[in-house]
């Protein structure tokens, strides 16, 4: 049961990247690495966060890594430089709930000014959904560019063909 | 290596290319490395001042000594990983295989007027993927459901009024009440309703521009970065400018 809950939790994760990578227009071969890539890293955090009770931000760094190295590792395969595959895997890891549950509390921080109680309860609702929202979409960027810094020399020749070497 | 090309053409070749990547959504330093290499194919060295709306380019010879510089203005394209990739791709094949100046702006060309994906191939992926987030917040089959033709209609919406050139603050407020007005209609329904409000309007979210702000701070361009961080979250206050009419509106059946 559990492995079939990592599996679908992949799954959607993956539908999720390419749809959201396809407005950014990604060239067609990346598309299955995308896919898997997107998948992969959010299962791993769907596992660090359900069996292992980690936290949001931590999972998510630890997913971004995941999908860093592993764009590093594909990119070669397609010629595509890392951040064609690694910005489409992230985005299903974007916390959108967060982000909502945000926007949401400060609406109803604005209505309910009259009521001391209403209004620190939703004040303090709206500080911890920014501060989750922020860090996590700090820690996946900065998690994902990682790799650059380590590889730099294959990062940035990842859409090299070899010299003399046909397409 | 050494070709003998005259510099201007070349320094204007690589304005345009480096103002085309900067448009189509390519981080900075990708920007930087790939239009020095070609310069490098050049015999040139290429230095270049990045910045929201315009580079500033300064192109020299190397044997000359001779320099010219140039403002470019970096056009509005709309996000493209393809003339990322492609370009990128493009630097090194002129580096490695020594072409000349004309066979660089002829595949140049051919990479820029490339056909896109057919909108109708990506208003449907864009529905799907936004369904199966909401499923990984945790809603269930309707709210799905609810979801996919929620972001249809907004994504159509959007590609519409892209189309029109309407200002892209605009788009972004009216997608966002749009699709969220259609979520709201789960409320009738017992369902995940708030998971299928919160999801309705993420497929809005700007996630390349901010992530390239942040890879743009992280590797030292923190100016540049900074500018990509404020532009999207302009557009977050759009997206959450349009949600909240909608909040508004159904607000008491929410709490």
């Amino acid at each position: 049961m559990i492995l079939v809950d990592i599996l679908l939790d992949g799954l959607f994760a993956a539908v999720a990247g390419v749809g959201f990578g396809a407005i950014s227009d990604p060239p067609l071969r990346a598309f299955r690495y995308i896919a898997l890539l997107a998948a992969v890293g959010h299962a791993c955090r769907f596992c660090l966060m359900t069996y292992l009770g980690w936290d949001i931000a931590t999972s998510s760094l630890f997913g971004s890594l995941t999908i860093g190295f592993g764009s590093l590792w594909l990119g070669k395969k397609v010629f595509c430089p890392m951040t064609v595959l690694y910005i489409p895997a992230l985005l299903p890891m974007v916390p959108g709930k967060f982000a909502y549950n945000m926007i949401f509390s400060l609406i109803m921080f604005l209505q309910t000014m009259d009521d001391p109680q209403e209004k620190m309860k939703y004040m303090s609702m709206f500080f911890s959904n920014t501060i989750v929202t922020t860090t996590v979409i700090s820690l996946l960027a900065a998690g994902a560019t990682l790799p650059h810094f380590i590889f730099s020399k294959r990062a940035f020749s990842l859409t090299r063909r070899k010299p003399g070497e046909e397409e | 290596m050494e070709r003998n090309e005259s510099l201007l053409p070349v320094a204007k070749f690589i304005a345009e290319y480096a103002a085309h990547m900067m448009g189509s959504g390519v981080h900075t330093s990708r920007v930087k490395r790939s239009s020095k290499r070609i310069g490098k194919a050049f015999n040139t060295d290429i230095k270049l001042n990045v910045s929201q709306k315009t580079i500033v380019i300064s192109a020299t010879h190397n044997e000359t000594g001779e320099t010219y510089s140039e403002v470019v203005d970096i056009p509005v394209l709309p996000i493209s990983f393809e003339h990322n990739a492609e370009l990128s791709a493009l630097s090194w094949e002129t580096y490695d295989q020594h072409l000349s100046l004309e066979e660089v702006r002829q595949k140049y060309n051919e990479i820029v007027s490339a056909p896109k994906m057919d909108p109708m191939f990506v208003l449907i992926l864009v529905g799907l993927a936004n369904a199966s987030f909401c499923r990984l917040f945790g809603g269930d089959w309707l709210s799905m459901g609810i979801v996919l033709s929620a972001t249809i209609t907004g994504m159509f919406l959007r590609q519409r009024m892209q189309a029109n050139h309407i200002n892209h603050y605009v788009v972004f407020a009216v997608s966002a009440f749009v699709a969220s007005l259609c979520a709201s209609t789960s409320l009738i329904f017992d369902t995940t309703s708030e998971i299928a409000l919160a999801t309705s309007v993420l497929y809005l979210i700007p996630g390349v521009p901010l992530i390239n702000g942040i890879i743009d701070i992280v590797e030292g361009e923190t100016l540049i970065g900074c500018s990509r961080l404020i532009s999207a979250f302009l557009l977050i206050i759009c997206i959450a400018i349009g949600m909240s009419f909608t909040l508004m509106l159904v607000k008491n059946s929410l709490i």
